[in-house]
């Protein structure tokens, strides 16, 4: 219960961060916030004779997590390769911009 | 009480990685968040996790330094002092409901009914197996969009 608290903040600061910072380095950490967050419950919400098989499931979970930043990592350089910035907001209106020369 | 300041760690540090402007700054603090919740793992016994996440957190973190190195603009103004300071005293404040259910650490020194390569290889053998073919995927996947962006910028 009380892990379960801790695990419930770290997920609350990565939404939050997630919602509100544009910059895709910050993006990143907020995923990786919460993905903290949500893997250190197998450990922690395991009795301590299967805590075993709680580190096997959280060994799955980091896998996964590092896919995930592997592929925003690989979004970054190609945003920042090609448009120069890594601003969400900026991105955006450079998409539109560009959607708009094209329609005209 | 050993716990509860760990706990106290990672939140502030957590807090502070997505508060401070400078891309360098806040990967530091991710990495404290990682080490604290390492810290956290040794001390329930899960020795085995808190390498994994070191190791883990260790080559982010390495990437995460080199991208917010190059790719981050330098913010215009520093933060304020003071509001690192609420920003603490926030991280305190989320922490007041550990104040009256406070953590219970399991002993480190408990017989295990599973050891953990049993638990991964016998237990979770078809997910090992899945999860690489996973990795595989992404990282070829990666390795074609890069190798496609190069592509169209030759063109």
């Amino acid at each position: 219960m009380n892990y379960m608290i801790l695990s419930a903040t770290l997920l609350a600061i990565g939404i939050y961060s997630l919602l509100s910072k544009h910059h895709l380095v910050k993006i990143l950490i907020s995923i990786e916030l919460i993905a903290m967050g949500a893997s250190m419950n197998f450990v922690l919400l395991t009795s301590p004779s299967n805590i075993a098989l709680g580190e096997a499931l959280l060994l799955l979970a980091f896998s996964t997590d590092t896919c995930v930043t592997a592929i925003i990592l690989a979004l970054l350089i190609i945003a920042a390769k090609k448009y120069g910035t890594c601003d969400l907001r900026k991105l955006a209106e450079i998409a539109e911009s560009e959607q708009d020369e094209n329609d005209d | 009480m050993i716990t509860e300041l760990i706990a106290f760690g990672i939140i502030l540090s957590a807090c502070l990685s997505i508060y401070l402007d400078e891309a360098i700054y806040s990967i530091a603090s991710l990495a404290c968040t990682i080490v604290f919740l390492a810290l956290i793992y040794a001390l329930n016994g899960a020795f085995y996790a808190a390498i994994f996440q070191l190791a883990l957190g260790a080559g982010t973190l390495a990437v995460l330094f080199l991208a917010g190195e190059v790719l981050s603009e330098k913010p215009s103004r520093e933060k304020p002092l003071k509001n690192i300071i609420f920003v603490s005293a926030l991280a305190l404040l989320s922490l007041l409901p550990l104040i009256f259910f406070p953590i219970t650490v399991m002993p480190a020194n408990f017989s295990s009914d599973i050891a953990f390569g049993s638990a991964l290889w016998d237990l979770r053998s078809i997910d090992v197996i899945l999860q690489g073919l996973v990795i595989l995927t992404v990282s070829l996947g990666i390795v074609i969009i890069l190798h496609e962006r190069e592509g169209g910028e030759k063109r």
